[in-house]
Parts: structure tokens; sequence; C-alpha cells
């Protein structure tokens, strides 16, 4: 095979034997790979109704045919499970360099199944592969883990592992690779925990043989020099990176603030990408060969908050900063430390900890429960409430279970701002419409990674939209969640997809990523091939959700979301329109009712 | 009548030298549009750029008044 090695690698954590199996060339083209790939065993293998920490789940990290080529930004990697924060589909996404040097060792994909009986960790060198004791490992952050990990191995190959929050199955744990980078959303490090795997390391150079080589290395230097082109005309990203997005978010009213009460931050000016460049600011830190660059390593000097990692980046800063009322930088820059360290989801603990900030303002819970006051814009508490998380310890142990089960608890569902368990990030919906369909739908609860219509809603990417309107929401939201399903297929990063291997012409078409899929597979995808290819992974995971018990039902937003009007700012008044758009995204889909239909199944190849 | 403009992230370098933070107040006669209000500053005005008034999408023939803000930023990726 081209682009693929068509080589899948099991690890049966019970048994402490591995495999190596190949994959069937028609699955191979049909599900493109990473997200696609993963989504069609896991539905396979796994019964959607199982418990997620149970021995029976399934842990898949998963490359793309564009991983570890030339592609730009051809550096990610997916990891698929059910997710035990939504009781549905997690597939969370990660640069960095794990996944090329995943890639190197020969393998695609590696399914991790069963539990260990004592922590492990697995050491894949290509077809070498060794399931070693990590009982000294266990209790170390992410940081000490991956350096005691190179000692072990090799100096130059690449780890993911999880963090204390992993290991004590709090619902909002990450798998951190290359120390700084996550696969962060939905609780994929608590179902590591929960096989008493610590950390996965890779080593190889078994890159993939291409179809076209020279006709990739051409297309691929043709597309970076578009890159340049707009780097050199200032690109936002590779100057501030993803924090100059608080004053863009924050002036169109849509910033999340003292949870999601308001889009408009008074403090937006401490926490922007200007402060953040002109402060702390060391260096750009790519992922592997990446020509946009929007990674920033930081350093805090301040005693109180010293430290040094990579970070904050824009949902961090709205999460852990505007959303706690925090307006100061250096603060929650520690706190993204010190989530990156314990191995947290910035997103979901952030908005859990604003969720608490809210119910201590309004008195229903107080000292006696949290062992401290808690109100809005206390920086102190957010780094103490991250640190209480990760270990479970006192109210931590409350927090860890996310802001759903928090304000069920207290019986004040309005302060948990999530869809199916999942918490918001930094885009209010109210404000930006689209998001709001989108989260409602998102196969992985609400996210940002599955579907980002802010894209054209806020920053006019490919094109502009009316971020208030609601009118066609329902095919934009459809025709992007399948473009990224491509994406997230194919192994590249959306920073680059979206803007430069989509045609804009016929709304999001994937005219020239068709392109670099075919120089490098071969396997010859028109463009409307690849839209069917993906189109087919979302509806299988859609199926995956309704057999999980997380079907059209759950096809919606928190109260605040649907019932309390936007206080001020641009978007003041409005609320998410949510039954208008979602009629019209089931009528695009071919969903009556939210289940897909018949002949949808059919014409996918699915039934 | 006075009118804010304000220019995020590396559109900020469009503002005159020694403006400090992102925004600055221009004195515009009545009936000034949103275009003519950022004529001075050199955006590019076409698809390469995100142009609201008062946070919100709005042609860029649509008459300011006072107190308005025109705001604009580069349309490239998010967060």
């Amino acid at each position: 095979m081209y682009g693929w090695h068509g080589r899948i690698l099991r690890i049966n954590l019970n048994t402490g034997k591995a495999s190596s199996e190949e994959i069937d060339p028609k699955i191979a083209k049909d599900y493109i790979g990473g997200r696609g790939w993963a989504i069609r065993y896991l539905a396979d293998e796994v019964d959607p109704r199982v418990d997620p920490f149970s021995p029976d789940n399934k842990l898949i990290f998963a490359t793309g045919p564009l991983t570890a080529t030339t592609a730009p930004t051809g550096n990610r990697y997916m990891v698929v499970t059910k997710s035990p924060l939504t009781g549905a589909l997690a597939h969370s996404n990660s640069g960095g360099d794990f996944p090329t040097w995943m890639k190197r060792t020969g393998h695609d994909m590696f399914i991790f199944e069963g539990r260990a009986e004592e922590p492990v960790y697995v050491w894949v060198n290509e077809d070498q592969v060794e399931i070693r004791p990590a009982a000294h490992l266990w209790g170390k952050d992410v940081h000490e883990t991956t350096d005691i990990l190179l000692g072990e191995t090799d100096a130059k190959a690449k780890v993911a592992c999880i963090g204390p929050a992993g290991e004590n199955l709090v619902l909002m744990a990450v798998i951190m690779n290359d120390k700084h980078r996550a696969a962060a959303r939905s609780g994929v490090g608590a179902v590591m925990g929960s096989k008493n795997l610590k950390a996965v390391v890779v080593m190889g150079r078994k890159n993939p043989d291409l179809y076209d080589d020279e006709g990739m290395r051409r297309y691929s230097v043709e597309l970076s020099k578009q890159v340049g082109v707009d780097i050199k005309k200032g690109s936002s990203l590779r100057v501030y990176g993803t924090a100059y997005v608080p004053q863009v978010t924050n002036t169109l009213g849509i910033l999340p603030t003292r949870n999601f009460q308001t889009g408009v931050f008074e403090g937006v000016d401490s926490i922007d990408g200007v402060a953040l460049k002109e402060k702390y600011l060391i260096s750009h830190k790519p992922c592997y060969r990446c020509p946009i660059s929007c990674g920033r390593l930081t350093a805090v000097d301040e005693e109180e908050y010293a430290g040094k990692g990579e970070g904050p980046e824009y949902e961090t800063i709205a999460s852990l900063g505007s959303a706690c009322g925090v307006d100061n930088l250096a603060a929650l820059t520690k706190a993204n430390y010190y989530c990156n360290e314990l191995g947290l989801d910035t997103i979901s603990t952030g908005l859990t900890i604003a969720a608490a900030m809210e119910l201590y303002e309004m008195g229903v819970i107080g000292i006696d429960e949290i062992g401290r006051p808690l109100p809005f814009g206390d920086a102190d508490a957010v780094i103490d409430m991250v640190q209480k998380i990760a270990y479970r310890d006192g109210f931590g142990d409350e927090l860890a279970e996310g802001s759903f089960r928090l304000a069920e608890r207290y019986n004040h569902p309005e302060v948990s701002v999530t869809a199916r368990k999942q918490e918001f990030p930094g885009y209010d919906p109210r404000g930006s419409q689209g998001m709001g369909l989108l989260y409602a739908t998102s196969n992985k609860g609400a996210s940002h990674m599955e579907g980002d219509v802010a894209y054209e809603e806020v920053f006019g990417t490919p094109v502009k939209a009316d971020p208030l309107s609601t009118d066609g929401k329902g095919e934009l939201v459809a025709r992007f969640q399948d473009a990224f399903a491509l994406i997230d297929s194919g192994g590249i990063c959306v920073f680059f997809a979206v803007r430069y291997v989509f045609t804009k012409e016929m709304m999001i078409w994937p005219v020239q990523l068709s392109r670099l899929l075919n120089l490098t597979t071969g396997a010859d995808y028109s463009p409307e091939e690849a839209i069917q290819a993906a189109e087919r992974v979302y509806n299988l995971e859609r199926m995956f959700l309704i057999g999980a018990g997380s079907g059209p039902e759950q096809d919606t937003l928190s109260p605040r979301m649907l019932h309390e009007p936007m206080p001020d700012g641009p978007a003041k008044g409005r609320v998410v329109d949510l039954e208008i758009m979602l009629s019209e995204y089931y009528q695009v889909r071919d969903w009556p009712g939210g289940i897909p239909s018949e002949e949808k199944l059919s014409s996918l190849g699915l039934i | 009548m006075i009118v804010r403009v304000k220019l995020i992230a590396t559109y900020r370098e469009h503002l005159p030298p020694g403006t400090n933070g992102n925004s600055t107040e221009v004195d515009v006669p009545p009936g000034h549009t949103v275009g003519e209000v950022l004529t001075p500053f050199n955006i590019p005005m076409d698809d390469s750029s995100v142009i609201v008034l008062n946070g919100l999408t709005v042609p860029l023939d649509t008459v300011v008044v006072e107190g308005d803000t025109v705001a604009a930023f580069s349309a490239i990726a998010g967060g």
C-alpha cells in the first residue's frame, strides 16, 4: 500500500501480547484513516453500551495517510474510544512530534484492549513491542514521566502519557504527548488510566511509501509557499498564536465570561496575545515540520506563578481566564502549566471551576463544601482547584466529574454550559448561532474541533457568514462536520486545511485535499468520493452514539443558551435559535427525527 | 463626530505610531460610512479582512454615527 502502511498494532493488556495485522484495502480507502479507521474498528469491536472504564472498552490511537508525509501539517493523530465524560464517543486530536514517530513504527494505528493488572507502559520500536512495568511512574506528572521514559528507551523516541488526573479517572483527563500537546477532550486520559496504561513510547524510521513521491514533494512545496505568502503579509496565528483570538471574540461579544453569563470581558486586554507576547513569550514552538508554527513556548518569572511550558492557547485563556473572571495572565498561565503537567483538559477544567464559582456566588455551596472562598476572579483559587481536581482531593473530587454532574448534584442545571455533558469551547453560541448547532449535534459533545463554523462566522474563512443569522446554518454545519471528519481522517491540521486545501467556491469542498490524498495513496479519490467517505465516518459515529443512548434527544444545549438572552454586547437579547437550525440540519443530513435514514445508510455502504 | 477604530492582532500596525492599545478615535463628518472610516488606515478592503460595526456584520457602505466602533482583523483561522 501507499501512504498507509496498512498495518495495525493490537496490544492486549490482559494477556500482555502484541500482534500486528493488515487492514482490508477496501476499508482503508472507504474510511481514509485516522478518525475514520478508528470508528470503523470501534464500532465493529465495542458494544456502544459498554462502561467506558470496563476492560471491554478499547483505546485507539490512529494516524492518517498524510501523517508522516511532506503534506504541510501532516503530523496529527486521533485518540478514539468511548468517553466517560459524555457516555458517547471520544475522538481527540493532537499534533507535536508523536504522530509522525508513531507512524514511523510501521503501523498506522494502535488498538489497546483489556486492562493490565499492574501499571504498564508500552514501548514500540518498529516491530519490537514491549509491555513494561510502570509502577515507578505511577503518580508522576507528565514532564517527569516523559523524561524518565526517554532515559529508559531512546532519547530520540517520543512519548504520549497520562498524568495523575488520568490515573485518578478524572473525567476531563487528557493524553499528553511531547510534554505539552494534548489529545484533550472527553476524558480519553481517564480511559487510558482505567487500563493501567501510563504511557506509550514510539520510535521508528519507517516512513510510508508514497504513490507519487516527486509529485507529492512538489505539491507540498507549492502549498507551503501559499502559507508563506500569508505569513509574510502578517499572519496573526504566526505572530500571536491562537492567543490573538480573545480580542476578536470579545469584539463580537462571544468571549465566555463568568461562566457564560455574558460575552464581553472587561479584562480582555490583560490576557490577550499582545500581553502574552510582550510579557512571557520565549519562542515559537511548531509541531513537527509545520509551516504555520502557532505554538508558543512561554515562561513566567513572577515568583508566585513561576514556570515554563507551552501555552496558553485561546481556549485556555477563555476557560481558565475570562470564564472564571480571571484577568491575571501570569496566574492563568500557571494554571495552564499545571493542567499540562497533571494531565487535564483546560476547557472542561476551567468551565467546571467556573460553574462552581457561580454556585458559590449564588450561595448554593460555601466554604464548608469547598474548603475556601471561590468567587469569580480569584486566580489563586483556580490554581488551587486545578490541583485538587487532578488528585480528586477534597472538593476536587466533585469537580473531577465535570460541570454537568456538579450542576445536577446541586440542582442547578443552568450553571453547566455543556452539550452531551461536555463543556463548551470559547465561542458563546448566542452570538455565533452556527456554533450552537455544531455543539448540539457534535458526535463528541460540545467541541470546536468537529466542524468549526467559527471559521466563517467569526474569522471570515473561507468566506464570511453572519454569526447572528440562522439562515443556511444547517447545511453549513453539516458541510463543516464532514470536512473536519476528512481532515481528522487524513492526518493534517485544521489550521492549514480549511484555508489551503478546500475550495470556497462550493462552500467547503476538498479539491486540493483529494489531490494530496491521491498523490499519497494512489487511491484515486474524487472530491465527491472523499466527502462521501467523510460522511460515512460521520454517520457511523452517529450510529455509535445512538447505540450508546446519546441520540437525537441529546441534540440540545444547556438551558442558559436556550432560555437566558445574552445580557449585553453585540448579541444582546439573543438565545440560540436551535430548533429551526436543527430541522434544516436533519433534512440536509437525511436524518428524519435525527436518525439516519435507511437510504442514507445504504448509500454510504453502512447497511 | 467621534468614532472609535479598533484594529486587532497584526492589524494593530495600521494604527498611528505611538497608539496605546488596539484602538484610536477619529473625527469624521456626518454621513461617513464604515469603509470611509477605515480608508486612512490602509486595511485590505477585500475578503482577507473581517470588518464589523459595533461587533455586527454590516455592509461597508453602512453609515456610522457618533460613538460607533468600527473593528477590523485579518481573516485567518481561529483557535
